[in-house]
């Protein structure tokens, strides 16, 4: 499906051709084909683990390719190692990652420039950085002072900044890798205006991300990704998003339910109208007893943000959270987790275990009184409370005093959420429980979540791959731009339904 | 050695030996009979006592600093703290106030002062450091300011010359010492107070979020640290008999140093009070004989920087050894 490409004029800026990538028991990339012309602004998209992310790594030199070629304005890259990142940065490609990398504490103008300031005899020549910083920011529309610290910007204006960056030197290609997910709707238009410009000046634009809205707005085509292959490359203005889903998921069946019909218990968790600007805007919804409710959303759609409201981590702006009808809203995290709401974060490693520790003491630290005899902790009773854990978990480790850190992935999220088992907490908020965890361990995971709510917990279950909800949850609302915008019950909850309303 | 038999830092058993403690024990001995085999006086009875003296004077404050530096922070401040309550306790003497209302407020003073500076940064987001540092200058001032750089003498009393003075032929301050290190160890280990400094030291978000009362942790891990080092100041006061401003200068280092020694990791999320108690007397061991050997005073200070700074080296080049093989492959 190369119908786009033989439509454009325009010279080739970067090709790919028939590139195959292996990690270690993956297939990352399987005979990928890719070309982008001058001036294109073109969409990617590819669920998690469908080979984005590795074709993006060829471009910028950061992966050498098993087989295969990569050229970059008609030249091949040779290299290998930083050799080869070097060689494809002096060529002209640039990347913008979903991490900001600027320096806070620094002026525009110095992150500009950043570890190449202009000088004249070793001194920095203040004035020249800001001349050409001033004129790089005009060419992409912004009025912003090349002196101003970056830590004054807003989070778009620092994402714009990232931008202004890659424009230092002669760029030819720049992939912007989500760059909208920590923006507010509002704030999107001025980062379309410098992507514009950035199209005009002859820049070729891979624009990864999955709003569909924000596609249409910006990009010729989109190449979607699926299992390691070009799935297809379609324009956007012919194509219907459903066709663009089917793409994505292509036609695999979906296996493993462990989901029945969805039973009605009693509520126990009663949100309404919250709100906590910029990114939630007025959400309600009720949680049962006994239930797995799954919320959907793209990446900065407000997922985590809801959690962290529910968790009492931030504060809101309006709204009421009920637990069992008594308001929680203004209460504490700690007390929260004393009433018995339990969460586990997004990242594990950052906000999740504690490494050094063993299994024993990173499940009993939410609650050392229960293994404490007078204030003592007692050896036999942390064990035999772990062990419980452990084995109702199915965790797997050598003893159970073993340090966290040295535990796969998997075992690491069964232990961060054993530990709110062992609290007893009857309302789990699980944020991406199966981040970066094997295929075995994410269905022990969905496991666990089922054999929990069948005790009688209650589960918030939020994720970013799509079809890993209708495995697990009872319900599953989406979440767009801040507000819920469909609900799906089970059974017969559709992935690729699921995936349109995310869109 | 598989992951299964993996010889890790065991918190749950209280005297569970380290690779990095046998090795420090291995210094010790190698100091002990070094100086032993080649300079006279240093196996006396006597010395034993001296050598024991002065390892309480860095123990007692190197214990509460222990669990500061296991939670991520530090405390720069325990010289001058030491110094102002030595100086507050003979004011409040020589004022005719009863010893015991007297220590118990001295060793309050420590306690509050430590709880402010805990508090700056527990609630503030004042690195400890600053805090600390601030204490530091200004309590090493204050003493200075209020005797005018004089001794603050005041009448005889015996219950500090108990302190001052040896019970069952061991001084009174090792005792304490000894004493403290039990406590210390039991609840660095056993109660929930002290495995909450570990989990804060190794990730504090995570401790966060299990519901740990953080900020009330590194509160009260310095209020500990100012109440142990008034402990010292009232100990050191009743050994010289006065007040004095200027003592227990660089007692901070000393202390940092035993606890770094002893294989607690700047970083937090590691340590432990034996490992502390090792470093302690590796400090007082290098101290005590250099001295004896008359070795020039000021080259002393070059030999304990190059044997700070090797034993911590050996110390990291043992761990990374021990983590290559439990973390990675």
């Amino acid at each position: 499906m190369q119908t786009a490409r033989q439509q454009d004029p325009q010279p080739l800026v970067a090709a790919v051709r028939g590139a195959t990538k292996h990690y270690p028991g993956v297939l990352a990339l399987d005979d990928v084909d890719f070309e982008i012309g001058r001036g294109e602004v073109r969409a990617l998209l590819g669920k998690n683990g469908a080979g984005k992310s590795t074709l993006i790594r060829l471009l910028t030199g950061a992966t050498v390719p098993d087989s295969g070629e990569v050229t970059i304005n008609g030249a091949a890259l040779t290299g290998s190692g930083t050799q080869r990142t070097v060689e494809a940065a002096r060529l002209g490609v640039r990347a913008v990652y979903q991490e900001l990398s600027l320096i806070v504490g620094m002026s525009i103008a110095e992150n500009l420039f950043l570890g190449r300031w202009p000088s004249s005899m070793g001194v920095l020549s203040h004035g020249e950085m800001e001349h050409q910083a001033r004129e790089t920011l005009v060419r992409l529309g912004l009025t912003l002072d090349p002196r101003r610290r970056v830590a004054t910007l807003s989070p778009a204006e620092r994402q714009l900044v990232e931008i202004a960056r890659v424009m230092i030197g002669e760029p030819k290609l720049v992939v912007l890798d989500e760059p909208t997910s920590s923006l507010a709707a509002a704030e999107v238009e001025l980062l379309f205006k410098a992507v514009r410009s950035l199209a005009a000046a002859g820049i070729a634009v891979i624009y990864v991300s999955h709003r569909m809205s924000e596609i249409r707005q910006i990009a010729q085509a989109a190449t979607v990704m699926r299992d390691g292959k070009v799935a297809g490359t379609v324009k956007v203005a012919g194509a219907d998003t459903a066709e663009i889903i089917r793409l994505m998921l292509g036609h695999s069946e979906q296996e493993d339910r462990l989901v029945g019909a969805a039973r009605g218990g009693d509520t126990v968790l009663s949100v309404r109208d919250l709100a906590v600007p910029p990114k939630l805007s007025g959400v309600s919804f009720d949680l049962k007893r006994g239930e797995v409710l799954g919320f959907a959303g793209l990446l900065g759609s407000g997922r985590t943000e809801l959690l962290r409201a529910i968790g009492g981590l931030d504060a809101v702006r309006t709204g009421t959270v009920l637990l069992d009808d008594k308001d929680i809203t203004r209460a504490s995290y700690g007390e929260r987790v004393k009433s018995g709401i339990g969460m586990t974060p997004e990242s594990r490693k950052e906000d999740g275990i504690v490494p050094l520790l063993g299994v024993d003491e990173n499940t009993v630290a939410t609650d050392f009184s229960k293994v404490a005899v007078n204030g003592v902790i007692s050896a036999s009773r942390m064990a035999e409370a772990a062990g419980d854990i452990i084995r109702r978990i199915g965790i797997k480790t050598a003893r159970i005093d073993t340090p966290v850190g040295t535990l796969s992935g998997g075992n690491q999220q069964k232990v961060v959420i054993g530990r709110w088992v062992y609290a007893g907490s009857r309302i789990l908020l699980l944020d991406e429980p199966t981040r970066g965890v094997d295929v075995e361990a994410k269905s022990q995971i969905y496991a666990i979540v089922r054999q929990l709510a069948a005790e009688g917990k209650s589960i918030i279950f939020v994720s970013s791959e799509i079809e890993e909800l209708p495995k697990v949850c009872d319900r599953v609302l989406v979440l767009k731009e801040g507000n819920f915008v469909q609900e799906f019950s089970a059974p017969g909850i559709e992935t690729d339904a699921l995936m349109a309303a995310c869109l | 050695m598989s992951a299964t038999t993996t010889n890790h830092r065991r918190g749950f058993r209280l005297f569970a030996l380290d690779i990095n403690e046998i090795g420090l024990i291995v210094i010790l001995l190698v100091l002990y009979f070094g100086f032993g085999a080649t300079t006279n006086g240093f196996l006396s009875a006597n010395n034993h006592l001296s050598l024991l003296r002065d390892a309480a004077s860095i123990a007692i404050a190197a214990w509460a600093v222990t669990l500061i530096i296991i939670a991520g922070e530090i405390d720069v401040s325990v010289g001058p703290m030491v110094a102002f309550t030595s100086v507050c306790l003979a004011f409040m003497l020589k004022a005719d106030v009863n010893v015991a209302p007297a220590i118990l407020a001295a060793l309050a003073i420590g306690g509050a002062l430590g709880t402010f500076a805990g508090s700056l940064r527990a609630y503030f987001g004042v690195p400890s450091f600053v805090a600390t540092l601030g204490l530091w200058s200004a309590l090493r001032g204050m003493s200075f300011f209020t005797t005018n750089a004089l001794p603050v003498t005041f009448p005889d009393n015996a219950f500090l010359d108990i302190l001052a003075d040896n019970m069952f032929g061991i001084p009174s301050s090792a005792i304490v010492m000894l004493v403290l290190f039990a406590i210390f160890s039991f609840v660095s280990q056993k109660t929930a107070y002290g495995r909450s400094i570990f989990a804060v030291g190794g990730n504090a978000n995570a401790a966060e979020l299990c519901g740990i009362n953080v900020a009330r942790i590194r509160v009260l891990i310095f209020t500990t640290s100012g109440v142990m080092a008034a402990l010292a100041g009232v100990l050191l006061t009743a050994r010289l008999g006065s007040g004095n401003a200027g003592t227990a200068s660089g007692l901070e280092f000393d202390v940092i140093a035993a606890v770094v020694i002893g294989g607690t990791a700047l970083s937090g999320g590691r340590g432990s009070m034996l490992g502390t108690l090792l470093g302690v007397f590796v400090i007082t061991l290098i101290g005590n004989g250099l001295v004896l050997r008359g070795i020039n005073p000021f080259f002393q200070e070059v030999v304990r920087g190059v044997i700070i700074v090797a034993a911590v080296l050996a110390n990291i080049l043992v761990t990374r050894y021990r983590e290559h093989r439990i973390f990675g492959a």
